[in-house]
């Protein structure tokens, strides 16, 4: 079997939380002893390989945020190891990481070159970024002076057009308009279709069913069920429903 | 460990250029004189001391210097053009230490919402105060030659070479420092905070205003260690007493130290935090 193109294993990350400012001034030079805790992911465990569309479900707080900030190389992991193989393009926060000051055209350079791309192959890209983001003249200005729907656009446009090994996409995202927003639409299922790695964060079941023929569940940290979607979709509803009952 | 910061630079220069035209920019566009303001203020500030020591104390119309060594007698030296040529090293360092520790709180879009090389942020941040102190380094030296020619002496010296020795030393030693004060700073504001108080007192203790070759003993020593002095009396060297960087061996010997020490801890500090910033930013 080929080399898997994300591959998590028993990657376990703890948040500390301070008592206070005075606890956390404190840490910087001694170990905090017991600290209170925040257990975001257990040993977590799984592989994906290339090509593979795969829905990640659970309820706020599950982790999902924490582990898609680790594929994006943005959080760390505090044991375990994650191999990331290819260009990870990420539609979560589309409005941040950008330099306010630079020009639409330096950040989506800015953006390559933190990517690890060429000059060339910016160059090769360009073009069609400013065309999907629609932005005309405005691209030589600075972002600063874009209205949030823009640097959405922006944001959009360049993880799209880098031709990602991995997608990471959140189901709420907003993209602005509707007509903008059935593009973007779209240009995800183009870039599914031609087989690039998609991990698609939804509370939304029909909309996983839709796009991920596998999903994994996580509940509090932990993997609790990976396989099928509707089986795992079956899994989540089954807890929901005991949850619901005891109450 | 070492490599760390280094591998994030790599292949990213002309980006921290352009980011760091980006902080000039940021810093002081929208004002009617713009860029001046890196003048105005240190110029306001270089016009105080000078008023409150020369004009309101009265005493202090020149300084007199004790170089080390045998080569030197002392002498007396202007001290307007003393105050200046020291002050100067002093605007920088006041920045890089509060500004650099500031750094990554007002970066923090780099670290929370995107992957980045984040010890990049601190090296184009203190390039873009580079550039300022570059400028005004140029103004100074505008005011060195007229302050020669007016004496009688010759305009331009060999010794004023060194600056390309002095100037990088200060912008690197200062860079590897915040290596450490700035993943810290992140981290507590009250470490943040510490560093921005102690800052005004540290200028008395340094030798901007007065010489701190001029003292015996312990005191002596004790100034040897403060790096302040190494750069303010090195730009002395260069513009003022003719006198090449090697010369006081003892003085360059410690500084040596602490450059390695404040490197090393400053990659130690950095790798050992930077993973932790993205959650407490």
């Amino acid at each position: 079997m080929a080399e898997p193109i994300i591959t998590f294993k028993d990657v376990s990350k703890t948040y500390i939380l301070y008592k206070n400012d005075q606890a956390r001034f404190k840490a910087l030079f001694i170990k905090p002893k017991n600290p209170k805790t925040n257990r975001a992911l257990n040993k977590v465990s799984f592989e994906i390989q290339r090509g593979e569309s795969v829905g990640i479900v659970g309820d706020n707080g599950a982790g999902k945020s924490t582990l898609l900030k680790m594929i994006t190389g943005v959080a760390f992991p505090d044991e375990g190891d994650i191999v990331v193989n290819g260009k990870v393009a990420a539609l979560l926060e589309l409005t941040a990481g950008f330099s306010m000051e630079m020009t639409g055209r330096e950040n989506i350079y800015l953006k390559g070159y933190i990517l690890g791309l060429e000059d060339e192959y910016i160059k090769q890209i360009e073009e069609s970024i400013i065309e999907f983001a629609e932005l005309g003249d405005y691209i030589d200005q600075p972002v600063r002076t874009y209205s949030s729907g823009m640097k959405m656009r922006l944001g959009f446009a360049i993880n799209v057009n880098i031709e990602p090994d991995v997608l990471v996409v959140d189901e709420a995202l907003a993209v602005g308009d509707a007509s903008f927003k059935r593009k973007c639409k779209d240009k995800i299922k183009e870039i599914i279709g031609a087989g690039t790695t998609v991990l698609y964060v939804s509370h939304n079941a029909d909309s996983v069913k839709e796009i991920c023929p596998r999903a994994i569940y996580l509940r509090k940290g932990t993997v609790i069920f990976d396989g099928p979607t509707d089986e795992t979709l079956k899994v989540y509803h089954d807890y929901k429903e005991s949850q619901k009952k005891k109450k | 460990m070492f490599t760390s910061i280094l591998k994030e630079h790599k292949g990213f220069g002309k980006q921290i250029f352009l980011l760091a035209k980006n902080e000039l920019i940021k810093t002081y566009k929208g004002a009617v004189i713009g860029p001046f303001w890196a003048v105005v203020k240190p110029a306001f500030t270089v016009f105080v001391y000078w008023f409150a020591f020369s004009v309101g104390i009265k005493a202090l119309k020149a300084v007199n210097v004790h170089l080390n060594g045998m080569e030197h007698k002392a002498f007396s030296i202007d001290f307007f053009t003393f105050m200046f040529v020291g002050i100067i090293p002093w605007f920088f360092i006041q920045d890089s230490i509060v500004q650099g520790a500031k750094t990554l709180r007002t970066n923090r879009q780099f670290i929370t919402k995107v992957k980045f090389p984040v010890s990049t942020i601190l090296t184009y941040t203190g390039l873009s105060r580079l550039f300022v102190h570059l400028f005004l380094v140029i103004i100074m030296y505008g005011y060195v030659i007229f302050f020669r020619v007016s004496n009688g002496n010759p305009p331009f010296d060999w010794y004023d070479l060194q600056f390309f020795f002095y100037c990088p030393l200060l912008f690197f030693f200062f860079l590897a420092l915040s290596w450490s004060t700035a993943p810290m700073s992140a981290f507590s504001k009250d470490f943040e905070s510490l560093i921005v108080s102690i800052m005004s007192g540290v200028f008395w203790l340094s030798g901007i205003m007065y010489d701190s070759y001029s003292f015996s003993g312990g005191l002596k020593w004790a100034m040897l260690f403060n790096p302040i002095n190494f750069f303010a009396n090195g730009y002395r060297n260069c513009f003022l007493y003719h006198r090449g960087f090697w010369v006081y061996k003892t003085e360059l010997i410690i500084f040596a130290a602490e450059l390695i020490g404040v490197t090393l801890l400053g990659i130690f500090n950095y790798n050992r935090l930077r993973k932790k910033l993205p959650d407490v930013l």
